[in-house]
């Protein structure tokens, strides 16, 4: 009887091999070594990985690995090791203290760049702590699934390819390093799976399923069958999408739409314009303000968005100011808990209570901009009025002011609220473009709480009404010259509501890069016509369900 | 023979990781004991400028000013050096410029 455990889907793909459980210091047969030279080892393993992943093209990953080779070899750090061996603490052992301590001093800096970089100095005290006592590095002897509560990506990197076909991960989430890079590198993974580590040491076998976020232990018969057939199932729609990943996002009769990538941390913006994307059509941006103990100030927020600039050579980045509300508290901002805080004080709601949050932020992106001497563009979220828009385009215009050498900005609202679907004739002709955020327009239209699971059903985009509202927002944008629209939300990612949304109008389809290929396959297998037409009866039916059968059933 | 000179660090990222790693490399060629001090944070705290966790253990942002000292037979040149190489951006694009 096989069990399963629910995580995070975070790659896709389904596998079913034997569990390989990561462990910090495997025990092994090679020979101890002194602090000295198994330093030096250690800088030469982590200088051979540099070298493998430069080869793989991934430059900045290997400048990591550069700064962590000089780490090894760092005289302060030996000076303190060794001061603690004469104290008489076991030489193995003091180094993983001396780096602790480092990485602690880097922590207490208050500075987040730095406090990330605790993480690479515990990540090399361990590597050098294992040479000494003659462990050897990780290796897989069969295909295997490798379970780990997080994966430094120093382990990651230096797993054979061939043999790691699969990643567990009790903590992370989809954007933490590990998931980023298996998603690049094409490796199935499910995370934030709870008692993971301590179940799969008793199994032999494991099923994963990257795409239901499901770890299935010592899979029977039947769950083996179920798994096959998912996995060929995931590998022809994987290898149809693919053939379309590369070309361009059009209709059977030559319309285009821009494809665009949602992103929530700058380093996945490489990954987006490799995948294809034309544009970053959603720049999350509260990675910047969550797990800190202040504010992050002006450098520190344009540094980051910087790299997304760099990584886009002059293709368009949305960057949607920070959406941060009472379901995700940030400590140093003193939200007050609130009964509903997605009707609560959120994103631009801030403003007034924190004067400075969002003037910051614009002078950051436009600080960015300046030093990449390419424009960009600003979408405020929660935009419910005039007077909201007014707000934003007062703080832009000011922070325009100050850094007086970056480009004029184009800005955007976020289309999210129903009182701005109303009013979308009022706000078009004074923005530059409006982005449907679906995902929270749904809930508001349907009052469907996003967070209750009871009520997933009413969170289908494919509604009639969601879609009766979206065909308003472009009636409106058509009629205000210069206004574009573009969808944000899950739908875009969706193929069914992809081929809704270009039938509506749309002109800028933007969503997760793993969807690309899908939904370009979805939109190029019919006519601009024939997806107007459906996308215009669609509006009579009654319900979200309905309507999905509707377009899947169509030819 | 000592020597001392004072310079804005102005490339984006400061002396973090990649900078810091590129200073570190140019301070070892030089025979002379080199410090660096941030003065902006803290004026009474110096680290090695061949130790790139002491370094980078001084949480030097862009717009901070740092003292290089250097002791030892080639410490003009050692100052001279690193004070050209902080001020030319470490590698990275200055802004403005």
């Amino acid at each position: 009887m096989s069990r399963e455990l629910r995580g995070t889907p975070a790659a896709p793909g389904v596998v079913v091999a034997a569990p390989w459980i990561y462990r910090v210091s495997p025990p092994g047969d090679a020979v101890a070594l002194p602090l000295a030279d198994a330093s030096d080892a250690a800088a030469d393993e982590i200088g051979a990985l540099a070298a493998r992943l430069r080869d793989g093209g991934r430059e900045s990953e290997a400048e990591i690995l550069d700064a962590q080779a000089m780490m090894a070899i760092d005289p302060s750090l030996h000076s303190a090791a060794n001061d603690l061996i004469a104290g008489g603490a076991d030489p193995d052992r003091a180094i993983l203290e001396a780096g602790e301590a480092v990485a602690a001093s880097f922590e207490a800096m208050g500075d987040e760049i730095l406090a990330a970089r605790g993480a690479d100095v515990r990540d090399v005290t361990t590597r050098i702590a294992r040479i000494m006592i003659g462990g050897v590095a990780p290796r897989l002897d069969r295909r295997s699934v490798v379970v780990a509560v997080d994966l430094p990506p120093s382990v990651t990197v230096e797993l054979d390819r061939a043999l790691l076909v699969g990643i567990a991960l009790e903590g992370g989430s989809r954007t933490s390093h590990a998931a980023i890079l298996s998603r690049s590198l094409g490796i199935p993974a499910v995370v934030g799976v709870d008692g993971l580590c301590a179940a799969a040491a008793t199994v032999s076998e494991l099923g994963l399923d990257g795409e239901a976020g499901t770890v299935y232990l010592e899979p029977d018969a039947g769950t083996s069958l179920h798994l096959d057939r998912a996995a060929r199932t995931s590998a022809s729609r994987a290898e149809l999408d693919a053939e379309f990943a590369a070309s361009p996002l059009a209709t059977a009769d030559g319309h285009r739409v821009t494809c665009a990538a949602n992103i929530g941390e700058p380093a996945e913006a490489e990954a987006a314009f490799a995948s294809g994307a034309e544009a970053i059509g959603l720049f999350r941006t509260e990675f910047a303000f969550a797990g800190r103990a202040t504010a992050p100030d002006e450098a520190l927020q344009a540094a980051a968005y910087a790299k997304v600039l760099r990584a886009s050579g002059g293709a368009e980045v949305v960057f949607r100011l920070a959406d941060i509300g009472g379901d995700k508290p940030i400590g140093y901002l003193r939200i007050d808990p609130e009964a509903n805080p997605f009707l609560g004080v959120r994103a631009i709601r801030l403003a007034e209570r924190h004067p400075d949050l969002l003037p910051t932020q614009i002078r950051a992106i436009l600080r960015a901009s300046a030093d990449a001497g390419q424009r960009t563009s600003i979408m405020a979220p929660m935009v419910a009025d005039e007077a909201d828009l007014e707000l934003v385009l007062r703080l832009v215009a000011d922070a325009s002011a100050i850094v007086a050498d970056a480009p004029v900005p184009r800005v955007g609202i976020m289309v999210e609220v129903p009182s701005a679907v109303l009013l979308a004739d009022r706000l078009a002709p004074r923005v530059e473009f409006m982005s449907i955020g679906t995902n929270d327009l749904t809930q508001y239209l349907l009052a469907a709480d996003r967070s209750n699971a009871a009520l997933a059903a009413r969170q289908d985009p494919l509604h009639p009404a969601v879609l009766r509202a979206i065909a308003r927002v472009v009636d409106a944008a058509r009629a205000a010259p210069g206004c574009e629209v573009a969808v944000c939300g899950e739908m875009a990612g969706d193929p069914v509501g992809a081929q809704l949304l270009v039938g509506l109008g749309v002109s800028e389809l933007s969503m997760e890069p793993r969807a690309f290929g899908a939904v370009k396959r979805a939109v190029g297998a019919r006519a601009l016509p024939d997806l107007i037409a459906l996308a215009t009866a669609a509006q009579q039916l009654s319900a979200a369900a309905e309507v999905r059968r509707t377009v899947e059933s169509a030819s | 023979m000592a020597a001392d000179a004072e310079v804005e660090v102005r490339n984006p990222s400061g002396l973090h990781a990649r900078p810091a790693a590129t200073f570190v490399r140019a301070s070892a060629a030089f025979t002379a004991d080199v410090t660096v001090t941030n003065l902006t944070r803290d004026a009474a705290r110096s680290a090695s400028a061949k130790s790139v966790l002491g370094v980078m253990g001084l949480a030097v942002a862009r717009g901070h000013r740092v003292r290089i000292a250097a002791d030892g037979a080639d410490a003009d040149e050692a100052v001279t050096q690193l004070v050209a190489l902080i001020a030319a951006g470490l590698g990275e694009e200055i802004d403005g410029e």
